[in-house]
């Protein structure tokens, strides 16, 4: 079958502002968007911009807005996205480099200003710090971010003000907060507590709906209040 | 699993204001019933029609059952609880509501001159709403 994918180009170089440039490419209703983004550049334009590295829903590069929401290039089939043209979009919200290439620096600025690595000061014990796995389940569901950036960039109130912190960095931080083995939970929660931090998040939803990788981020952000309001851990 | 506390951070201004959009809305629903409850045990459902038994829910000012079958409303219906009433009403309506402005404005005003200045235009028209409403409320 042959599918049109209608992709927003900008090259820095050449224009003032992003153009759509539609391809017609032969595809199978298997096929992923990227594997059609593969076809464009390695046929039909070489000069077409996108991020791709593992191609498997597990490095997070190939964020996109595939139809107008963001989705992994390498998770979503041809077959899904029904008979019209396919749109593809870089991400919102972050500065746009080239075609598909947004500027990631924010997102891992903000992701890196809540601390997103394990705090313990405790010697440690002779083999290993031990966790139940009642503990370890508490923050399973936010260990399963791969930092792709589709639910910063899904986020009305982070398009708005790109001070907020974002469902990324929170979600990180929630990883964290919650492990029975870190220390660091209070200074988390300090920062987290600012004018930027989750107070920004007015629950739309919009970063549960976009993640790939189908984690609670709302439930996530609503956990971090609660344990901001109450101290508690639980 | 052992129970895990942690010191709550200091609270910032964004914490006491996320809780008080809580509290105040809670509040709001609390005493709008309070009001319907003591309205209807002063037979508001003989001398009171909806709209006018719904206006003094929300805000309960003599002004507005005055015109009702209320033979006289200075019996029970205009005194110094409801001006209290009114008052606390007030106070929790109109900040939750430029509370919300005041949300707004840090979303999708950026980092310029313009937020400052917003919110201290905010905070003054806040004000000047909390002192009229008082002002009204007493004088009337």
């Amino acid at each position: 079958m042959e599918v049109k994918v209608k992709i927003l180009r900008f090259n820095p170089e050449a224009d003032k502002r992003p153009h759509y440039q539609t391809f017609c490419v032969d595809a199978e209703p298997t096929d992923r968007v990227l594997d059609l983004l593969e076809k464009i550049k390695g046929y039909q334009d070489g000069s077409l911009a996108f991020r791709r590295s593992c191609a498997h829903g597990i490095c997070g590069s190939d964020a996109m807005r595939i139809n107008g929401m963001n989705r992994l290039a390498c998770k979503t089939l041809v077959k899904d996205l029904g008979r019209g043209t396919i749109v593809v979009e870089p991400l919102l919200g972050l500065p746009l480099i080239k075609d598909l290439i947004v500027d990631m620096d924010p997102f891992f600025e903000h992701y890196e200003s809540v601390m997103p690595y394990l705090v313990n000061d405790e010697p440690p014990p002779l083999k290993e710090r031990l966790q139940s796995p009642e503990e370890r389940a508490r923050f399973d569901d936010t260990t399963k971010c791969i930092l792709c950036a589709a639910c910063t960039t899904a986020c009305p109130s982070f398009w708005s003000n790109g001070r907020y912190v974002g469902p990324a960095a929170i979600v990180n931080a929630h990883r964290f907060i919650f492990d029975s083995r870190d220390r660091a939970a209070a200074e988390r929660l300090r920062i987290l507590s600012n004018q930027f931090g989750v107070y920004r998040c007015h629950t739309i939803f919009n970063c549960t709906l976009a993640c790939p990788r189908e984690i609670q981020i709302t439930k996530a952000i609503g956990e971090v209040k609660k344990a901001i309001a109450t101290g508690s851990l639980e | 699993m052992r129970n895990r506390t942690v010191p709550q951070p200091s609270m910032s201004f964004e914490y006491i204001m996320w809780m008080f959009t809580r509290i105040s809305g809670l509040a709001l629903l609390f005493l709008g019933a309070v009001s319907l409850v003591i309205a209807l045990a002063m037979g508001a459902r003989q001398l009171l029609d909806m709209p006018t038994l719904a206006r003094w829910t929300f805000f309960p000012n003599p002004n507005h059952v005055v015109n009702s079958k209320i033979p006289d409303v200075t019996q029970g219906w205009a005194n110094a609880y409801w001006q209290i009433m009114q008052i606390v009403i007030a106070f929790f309506g109109i900040s939750h509501g430029f509370n919300g402005l005041r949300v707004i404005i840090e979303d999708y005003i950026g980092n310029t001159i313009w937020q400052p200045m917003l919110r201290g235009l905010l905070f003054l028209v806040w004000l000047f709403f909390l002192i009229m409403a008082v002002f009204v409320i007493l004088a009337s």
